[in-house]
Protein backbone atom coordinates (compact mmCIF):
# COMPACT_ATOMS: atom_id res chain seq x y z
CA UNK A 1 0.00 0.00 0.00
CA UNK A 2 1.21 3.40 -0.88
CA UNK A 3 0.26 6.73 0.65
CA UNK A 4 -0.69 9.01 -2.19
CA UNK A 5 -1.18 12.64 -1.34
CA UNK A 6 -2.15 14.99 -4.10
CA UNK A 7 -2.03 18.76 -3.72
CA UNK A 8 -4.55 19.20 -6.47
CA UNK A 9 -7.98 17.62 -6.73
CA UNK A 10 -8.10 14.76 -9.17
CA UNK A 11 -10.56 14.18 -11.95
CA UNK A 12 -12.96 11.36 -11.20
CA UNK A 13 -14.55 11.45 -14.64
CA UNK A 14 -14.82 13.75 -17.57
CA UNK A 15 -17.90 15.54 -18.77
CA UNK A 16 -16.94 16.08 -22.37
CA UNK A 17 -13.58 17.74 -21.96
CA UNK A 18 -14.47 19.14 -18.55
CA UNK A 19 -12.83 17.15 -15.77
CA UNK A 20 -15.12 16.60 -12.81
CA UNK A 21 -12.83 16.50 -9.80
CA UNK A 22 -13.44 14.70 -6.53
CA UNK A 23 -13.70 17.96 -4.55
CA UNK A 24 -16.15 19.26 -7.14
CA UNK A 25 -18.33 16.21 -6.57
CA UNK A 26 -18.39 16.72 -2.82
CA UNK A 27 -19.08 20.42 -3.38
CA UNK A 28 -22.19 19.48 -5.35
CA UNK A 29 -23.36 17.30 -2.47
CA UNK A 30 -22.71 20.01 0.09
CA UNK A 31 -24.55 22.58 -2.00
CA UNK A 32 -27.50 20.28 -2.52
CA UNK A 33 -27.61 19.52 1.18
CA UNK A 34 -27.70 23.22 2.06
CA UNK A 35 -30.27 24.02 -0.61
CA UNK A 36 -32.55 21.22 0.51
CA UNK A 37 -32.11 22.31 4.10
CA UNK A 38 -32.93 25.93 3.25
CA UNK A 39 -36.03 25.01 1.25
CA UNK A 40 -37.20 22.62 3.93
CA UNK A 41 -36.70 25.35 6.50
CA UNK A 42 -38.59 27.93 4.49
CA UNK A 43 -41.53 25.55 4.18
CA UNK A 44 -41.67 25.04 7.91
CA UNK A 45 -40.91 28.39 9.50
CA UNK A 46 -43.53 29.43 11.99
CA UNK A 47 -43.92 32.46 14.19
CA UNK A 48 -43.86 30.25 17.25
CA UNK A 49 -40.81 28.09 16.64
CA UNK A 50 -40.28 24.57 17.87
CA UNK A 51 -37.73 21.84 17.58
CA UNK A 52 -35.41 22.25 14.64
CA UNK A 53 -36.48 25.80 13.86
CA UNK A 54 -35.60 26.75 17.42
CA UNK A 55 -32.05 25.49 17.00
CA UNK A 56 -31.69 27.19 13.61
CA UNK A 57 -33.01 30.45 15.01
CA UNK A 58 -30.68 30.24 17.96
CA UNK A 59 -27.68 29.97 15.63
CA UNK A 60 -29.12 32.51 13.21
CA UNK A 61 -29.85 35.11 15.83
CA UNK A 62 -26.58 34.49 17.62
CA UNK A 63 -24.71 35.02 14.36
CA UNK A 64 -26.80 38.08 13.55
CA UNK A 65 -26.02 39.60 16.94
CA UNK A 66 -22.35 38.82 16.50
CA UNK A 67 -22.26 40.46 13.07
CA UNK A 68 -24.06 43.42 14.54
CA UNK A 69 -21.44 43.84 17.25
CA UNK A 70 -18.89 44.25 14.47
CA UNK A 71 -20.98 46.34 12.07
CA UNK A 72 -22.65 48.48 14.76
CA UNK A 73 -25.44 49.25 12.35
CA UNK A 74 -28.65 47.25 12.12
CA UNK A 75 -29.31 48.06 8.45
CA UNK A 76 -25.79 47.29 7.33
CA UNK A 77 -25.87 44.09 9.34
CA UNK A 78 -28.97 43.00 7.48
CA UNK A 79 -27.25 43.66 4.16
CA UNK A 80 -23.98 41.98 4.96
CA UNK A 81 -25.22 39.11 7.06
CA UNK A 82 -26.58 36.85 4.28
CA UNK A 83 -23.27 36.92 2.45
CA UNK A 84 -21.06 36.40 5.48
CA UNK A 85 -23.26 33.74 6.98
CA UNK A 86 -23.49 31.93 3.63
CA UNK A 87 -19.71 31.82 3.52
CA UNK A 88 -19.60 30.53 7.07
CA UNK A 89 -22.24 27.85 6.74
CA UNK A 90 -20.92 26.70 3.38
CA UNK A 91 -17.34 26.39 4.59
CA UNK A 92 -18.44 24.82 7.85
CA UNK A 93 -20.63 22.17 6.24
CA UNK A 94 -17.99 21.50 3.58
CA UNK A 95 -15.40 21.00 6.30
CA UNK A 96 -17.61 18.86 8.52
CA UNK A 97 -18.68 16.60 5.67
CA UNK A 98 -15.10 15.33 5.59
CA UNK A 99 -15.69 13.64 8.93
CA UNK A 100 -18.42 11.38 7.67
CA UNK A 101 -16.51 8.10 7.71
CA UNK A 102 -16.09 5.84 4.76
CA UNK A 103 -15.20 8.47 2.19
CA UNK A 104 -11.59 7.42 1.98
CA UNK A 105 -12.70 3.94 1.02
CA UNK A 106 -14.46 5.22 -2.07
CA UNK A 107 -11.83 5.17 -4.78
CA UNK A 108 -11.84 4.80 -8.49
CA UNK A 109 -9.13 3.38 -10.66
CA UNK A 110 -8.12 6.08 -13.07
CA UNK A 111 -5.33 5.01 -15.34
CA UNK A 112 -3.68 2.69 -12.82
CA UNK A 113 -4.01 5.22 -10.04
CA UNK A 114 -6.50 5.00 -7.20
CA UNK A 115 -8.33 8.29 -7.08
CA UNK A 116 -10.63 9.01 -4.12
CA UNK A 117 -14.13 9.79 -5.33
CA UNK A 118 -14.63 12.49 -2.69
CA UNK A 119 -12.21 15.09 -1.43
CA UNK A 120 -12.58 17.89 1.04
CA UNK A 121 -14.15 20.88 -0.69
CA UNK A 122 -11.83 23.34 1.01
CA UNK A 123 -8.87 21.08 0.30
CA UNK A 124 -9.25 22.28 -3.27
CA UNK A 125 -7.36 25.53 -3.67
CA UNK A 126 -9.56 26.48 -6.61
CA UNK A 127 -12.70 26.53 -4.48
CA UNK A 128 -11.00 28.51 -1.74
CA UNK A 129 -9.62 30.94 -4.29
CA UNK A 130 -13.07 31.42 -5.77
CA UNK A 131 -14.52 32.16 -2.33
CA UNK A 132 -11.66 34.53 -1.57
CA UNK A 133 -12.11 36.37 -4.85
CA UNK A 134 -15.84 36.68 -4.19
CA UNK A 135 -15.01 38.07 -0.77
CA UNK A 136 -12.37 40.41 -2.24
CA UNK A 137 -14.71 41.69 -4.94
CA UNK A 138 -17.43 42.24 -2.36
CA UNK A 139 -15.04 44.26 -0.23
CA UNK A 140 -14.08 46.41 -3.23
CA UNK A 141 -17.74 46.89 -4.17
CA UNK A 142 -18.54 48.00 -0.63
CA UNK A 143 -15.61 50.42 -0.76
CA UNK A 144 -16.75 51.85 -4.07
CA UNK A 145 -20.33 52.10 -2.88
CA UNK A 146 -19.23 53.94 0.25
CA UNK A 147 -16.74 56.41 -1.30
CA UNK A 148 -17.40 56.32 -5.02
CA UNK A 149 -14.99 54.72 -7.51
CA UNK A 150 -12.41 57.51 -7.24
CA UNK A 151 -12.77 57.85 -3.51
CA UNK A 152 -12.12 54.18 -3.14
CA UNK A 153 -9.20 54.22 -5.54
CA UNK A 154 -7.88 57.28 -3.75
CA UNK A 155 -7.24 55.16 -0.70
CA UNK A 156 -4.52 53.34 -2.63
CA UNK A 157 -3.25 55.87 -5.12
CA UNK A 158 -2.68 59.16 -3.42
CA UNK A 159 -0.42 61.91 -4.77
CA UNK A 160 -1.17 64.52 -2.09
CA UNK A 161 2.26 64.01 -0.55
CA UNK A 162 5.03 61.40 -0.72
CA UNK A 163 4.11 59.94 2.66
CA UNK A 164 0.51 59.36 1.63
CA UNK A 165 1.67 57.97 -1.68
CA UNK A 166 3.85 55.44 0.05
CA UNK A 167 1.07 54.52 2.50
CA UNK A 168 -1.31 54.13 -0.42
CA UNK A 169 1.07 51.73 -2.14
CA UNK A 170 1.38 49.75 1.08
CA UNK A 171 -2.38 49.62 1.36
CA UNK A 172 -2.61 48.41 -2.23
CA UNK A 173 -0.13 45.64 -1.60
CA UNK A 174 -1.92 44.79 1.64
CA UNK A 175 -5.23 44.64 -0.18
CA UNK A 176 -3.97 42.01 -2.58
CA UNK A 177 -2.08 40.22 0.15
CA UNK A 178 -5.48 39.70 1.75
CA UNK A 179 -6.42 37.39 -1.09
CA UNK A 180 -3.36 35.25 -0.50
CA UNK A 181 -3.56 35.21 3.28
CA UNK A 182 -7.28 34.54 3.34
CA UNK A 183 -7.18 31.75 0.78
CA UNK A 184 -4.02 30.03 1.94
CA UNK A 185 -5.10 30.13 5.55
CA UNK A 186 -8.26 28.20 4.83
CA UNK A 187 -6.81 25.90 2.21
CA UNK A 188 -3.63 25.26 4.21
CA UNK A 189 -5.46 24.37 7.40
CA UNK A 190 -7.95 22.05 5.81
CA UNK A 191 -5.50 20.42 3.43
CA UNK A 192 -2.93 19.96 6.19
CA UNK A 193 -5.62 18.43 8.36
CA UNK A 194 -6.51 15.98 5.64
CA UNK A 195 -2.90 15.08 5.07
CA UNK A 196 -2.30 14.66 8.80
CA UNK A 197 -5.31 12.41 9.22
CA UNK A 198 -4.53 10.33 6.18
CA UNK A 199 -0.95 9.91 7.38
CA UNK A 200 -2.14 8.76 10.80
CA UNK A 201 -4.74 6.51 9.26
CA UNK A 202 -1.99 5.07 7.09
CA UNK A 203 0.42 4.57 9.99
CA UNK A 204 -1.94 3.27 12.62
CA UNK A 205 -5.66 3.49 11.93
CA UNK A 206 -6.90 2.60 15.42
CA UNK A 207 -7.46 5.16 18.21
CA UNK A 208 -4.32 7.17 17.34
CA UNK A 209 -6.10 9.41 14.80
CA UNK A 210 -8.97 10.16 17.21
CA UNK A 211 -7.47 13.09 19.14
CA UNK A 212 -6.32 14.59 15.87
CA UNK A 213 -9.80 14.17 14.45
CA UNK A 214 -11.14 16.15 17.41
CA UNK A 215 -8.55 18.84 16.70
CA UNK A 216 -9.52 18.82 13.04
CA UNK A 217 -13.17 19.24 13.98
CA UNK A 218 -12.13 22.36 15.86
CA UNK A 219 -10.12 23.51 12.88
CA UNK A 220 -13.12 22.97 10.61
CA UNK A 221 -15.24 25.25 12.77
CA UNK A 222 -12.55 27.81 13.48
CA UNK A 223 -11.45 28.17 9.87
CA UNK A 224 -15.03 28.64 8.69
CA UNK A 225 -15.43 31.26 11.41
CA UNK A 226 -12.13 32.97 10.68
CA UNK A 227 -12.73 33.17 6.95
CA UNK A 228 -16.21 34.64 7.27
CA UNK A 229 -15.32 36.99 10.11
CA UNK A 230 -12.25 38.28 8.28
CA UNK A 231 -14.42 38.92 5.25
CA UNK A 232 -16.85 40.73 7.52
CA UNK A 233 -14.09 42.84 9.04
CA UNK A 234 -12.70 43.70 5.60
CA UNK A 235 -16.16 44.76 4.49
CA UNK A 236 -16.54 46.85 7.61
CA UNK A 237 -13.13 48.45 7.05
CA UNK A 238 -13.89 49.14 3.41
CA UNK A 239 -17.07 50.97 4.42
CA UNK A 240 -15.24 53.24 6.82
CA UNK A 241 -12.98 56.21 6.32
CA UNK A 242 -9.35 55.33 6.77
CA UNK A 243 -8.27 57.05 9.95
CA UNK A 244 -5.21 57.36 12.07
CA UNK A 245 -2.70 56.42 9.39
CA UNK B 1 1.44 28.68 -15.14
CA UNK B 2 3.10 26.05 -13.09
CA UNK B 3 1.49 27.08 -9.80
CA UNK B 4 -1.95 26.82 -11.37
CA UNK B 5 -1.13 23.31 -12.49
CA UNK B 6 0.21 22.38 -9.07
CA UNK B 7 -3.05 23.36 -7.43
CA UNK B 8 -5.05 21.81 -10.21
CA UNK B 9 -6.70 25.06 -11.16
CA UNK B 10 -8.86 24.88 -14.21
CA UNK B 11 -10.72 28.04 -15.15
CA UNK B 12 -13.77 26.06 -16.23
CA UNK B 13 -13.97 24.43 -12.85
CA UNK B 14 -13.38 27.76 -11.16
CA UNK B 15 -16.31 29.24 -13.03
CA UNK B 16 -18.44 26.23 -12.18
CA UNK B 17 -17.52 26.66 -8.54
CA UNK B 18 -18.33 30.35 -8.70
CA UNK B 19 -21.71 29.65 -10.25
CA UNK B 20 -22.30 26.94 -7.69
CA UNK B 21 -21.68 29.33 -4.83
CA UNK B 22 -23.78 32.01 -6.50
CA UNK B 23 -26.70 29.61 -6.81
CA UNK B 24 -26.24 28.49 -3.23
CA UNK B 25 -26.15 32.08 -2.03
CA UNK B 26 -29.20 33.01 -4.05
CA UNK B 27 -31.21 30.06 -2.77
CA UNK B 28 -30.11 30.59 0.81
CA UNK B 29 -31.01 34.25 0.49
CA UNK B 30 -34.40 33.48 -0.97
CA UNK B 31 -35.34 30.52 1.18
CA UNK B 32 -33.46 31.06 4.40
CA UNK B 33 -32.50 34.68 5.06
CA UNK B 34 -35.61 36.38 3.72
CA UNK B 35 -38.14 34.28 5.62
CA UNK B 36 -35.94 34.29 8.70
CA UNK B 37 -35.60 38.06 8.68
CA UNK B 38 -39.31 38.36 8.05
CA UNK B 39 -40.20 36.09 10.90
CA UNK B 40 -37.74 37.81 13.23
CA UNK B 41 -39.23 41.18 12.36
CA UNK B 42 -42.74 39.89 12.73
CA UNK B 43 -41.97 38.36 16.07
CA UNK B 44 -40.20 41.49 17.24
CA UNK B 45 -43.17 43.58 16.22
CA UNK B 46 -45.57 41.21 17.89
CA UNK B 47 -43.57 41.18 21.09
CA UNK B 48 -43.32 44.95 21.02
CA UNK B 49 -47.04 45.42 20.54
CA UNK B 50 -47.66 42.83 23.22
CA UNK B 51 -45.37 44.64 25.62
CA UNK B 52 -47.01 47.92 24.69
CA UNK B 53 -50.40 46.51 25.38
CA UNK B 54 -49.24 45.08 28.67
CA UNK B 55 -47.74 48.42 29.71
CA UNK B 56 -50.88 50.25 28.72
CA UNK B 57 -53.06 47.75 30.52
CA UNK B 58 -50.96 48.13 33.62
CA UNK B 59 -51.20 51.90 33.42
CA UNK B 60 -54.93 51.72 32.94
CA UNK B 61 -55.22 49.36 35.85
CA UNK B 62 -53.24 51.72 38.02
CA UNK B 63 -55.40 54.62 36.89
CA UNK B 64 -58.55 52.72 37.63
CA UNK B 65 -57.21 51.73 41.02
CA UNK B 66 -56.38 55.33 41.80
CA UNK B 67 -59.76 56.48 40.61
CA UNK B 68 -61.36 53.83 42.71
CA UNK B 69 -59.43 54.98 45.72
CA UNK B 70 -60.36 58.58 45.03
CA UNK B 71 -63.99 57.67 44.64
CA UNK B 72 -63.86 55.64 47.80
CA UNK B 73 -62.30 58.49 49.71
CA UNK B 74 -64.84 60.95 48.33
CA UNK B 75 -67.69 58.60 49.12
CA UNK B 76 -66.37 58.11 52.62
CA UNK B 77 -66.02 61.83 53.10
CA UNK B 78 -69.51 62.44 51.82
CA UNK B 79 -70.90 59.71 53.95
CA UNK B 80 -69.14 61.18 56.97
CA UNK B 81 -70.53 64.58 56.10
CA UNK B 82 -74.00 63.17 55.76
CA UNK B 83 -73.64 61.40 59.06
CA UNK B 84 -72.48 64.57 60.72
CA UNK B 85 -75.30 66.54 59.24
CA UNK B 86 -77.82 63.94 60.18
CA UNK B 87 -76.45 63.90 63.68
CA UNK B 88 -76.59 67.66 63.89
CA UNK B 89 -80.08 67.73 62.55
CA UNK B 90 -81.19 65.04 64.91
CA UNK B 91 -79.58 66.90 67.80
CA UNK B 92 -81.22 70.13 66.74
CA UNK B 93 -84.60 68.60 66.24
CA UNK B 94 -84.29 66.90 69.59
CA UNK B 95 -83.33 70.17 71.22
CA UNK B 96 -86.21 71.89 69.51
CA UNK B 97 -88.57 69.19 70.58
CA UNK B 98 -87.38 69.45 74.14
CA UNK B 99 -87.70 73.20 74.09
CA UNK B 100 -91.10 72.96 72.60
CA UNK B 101 -92.14 70.42 75.16
CA UNK B 102 -90.70 72.58 77.91
CA UNK B 103 -92.58 75.54 76.59
CA UNK B 104 -95.74 73.57 76.33
CA UNK B 105 -95.31 72.31 79.82
CA UNK B 106 -94.62 75.85 81.00
CA UNK B 107 -97.69 77.05 79.22
CA UNK B 108 -99.74 74.30 80.70
CA UNK B 109 -98.43 75.14 84.14
CA UNK B 110 -99.12 78.82 83.63
CA UNK B 111 -102.58 78.09 82.43
CA UNK B 112 -103.15 75.80 85.32
CA UNK B 113 -101.81 78.48 87.67
CA UNK B 114 -104.10 81.03 86.11
CA UNK B 115 -106.99 78.66 86.38
CA UNK B 116 -106.18 77.99 89.97
CA UNK B 117 -105.87 81.69 90.70
CA UNK B 118 -109.18 82.40 89.04
CA UNK B 119 -110.80 79.51 90.83
CA UNK B 120 -109.32 80.67 94.06
CA UNK B 121 -110.57 84.17 93.45
CA UNK B 122 -113.96 82.81 92.57
CA UNK B 123 -114.01 80.61 95.63
CA UNK B 124 -112.96 83.54 97.77
CA UNK B 125 -115.62 85.73 96.24
CA UNK B 126 -118.26 83.12 96.72
CA UNK B 127 -117.11 82.59 100.27
CA UNK B 128 -117.27 86.31 100.83
CA UNK B 129 -120.74 86.46 99.40
CA UNK B 130 -121.94 83.48 101.34
CA UNK B 131 -120.40 84.77 104.53
CA UNK B 132 -122.05 88.14 103.95
CA UNK B 133 -125.39 86.49 103.32
CA UNK B 134 -124.94 84.30 106.27
CA UNK B 135 -124.06 87.22 108.46
CA UNK B 136 -126.95 89.19 107.04
CA UNK B 137 -129.31 86.40 107.84
CA UNK B 138 -127.89 86.00 111.25
CA UNK B 139 -128.03 89.65 111.91
CA UNK B 140 -131.51 89.74 110.48
CA UNK B 141 -132.50 87.07 112.83
CA UNK B 142 -130.74 88.73 115.72
CA UNK B 143 -132.21 92.09 115.02
CA UNK B 144 -135.77 91.55 114.34
CA UNK B 145 -136.29 95.02 113.57
CA UNK B 146 -135.79 95.33 109.95
CA UNK B 147 -133.97 98.28 108.62
CA UNK B 148 -134.05 99.67 105.27
CA UNK B 149 -132.30 97.39 102.83
CA UNK B 150 -129.67 99.81 101.87
CA UNK B 151 -128.64 100.77 105.29
CA UNK B 152 -128.61 97.27 106.30
CA UNK B 153 -126.20 96.24 103.62
CA UNK B 154 -123.91 99.09 104.34
CA UNK B 155 -123.77 98.19 107.96
CA UNK B 156 -122.98 94.64 107.20
CA UNK B 157 -120.23 95.53 104.83
CA UNK B 158 -118.67 97.72 107.43
CA UNK B 159 -118.83 94.99 109.96
CA UNK B 160 -117.20 92.56 107.65
CA UNK B 161 -114.37 94.84 106.66
CA UNK B 162 -113.78 95.38 110.35
CA UNK B 163 -113.71 91.64 110.81
CA UNK B 164 -111.22 91.27 108.16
Amino acid sequence: MKLDISLSPEAVFHLGSLPITNSFLLMIFVTLFLIVGAIWLSRNVKLAPKGFQNAVELIFEGALDFVDTIMNDKDKTRKVFPFVFSLFIYILVANLVNFIPGQAALTINEGGKFVPVLRGVMADYGMVLVLTIISFVTVQVVGIMSFGPFGHLGKFINFSNPMNFFVGILELVGEFAKILSLSFRLFGNIFAGEVLLSVFLFLFPFILPLPFMVLELGTALIQAFVFSVLTLVFIKMAGEKAEGH
Amino acid sequence: MKIFEAFGLDWRILIAQLINFAILFFILWKFAYKPMFKILDERKKKIETGLNYAARAEEKLKEIGEEEKKTMVAAKKEAAKFMEEAKKEAEESRKKQIEKTKEEIGQLINQEKENMRLEKAEVLASINREVAELVALTVEKVIEEKMSGQKDEELIKKAISKLK
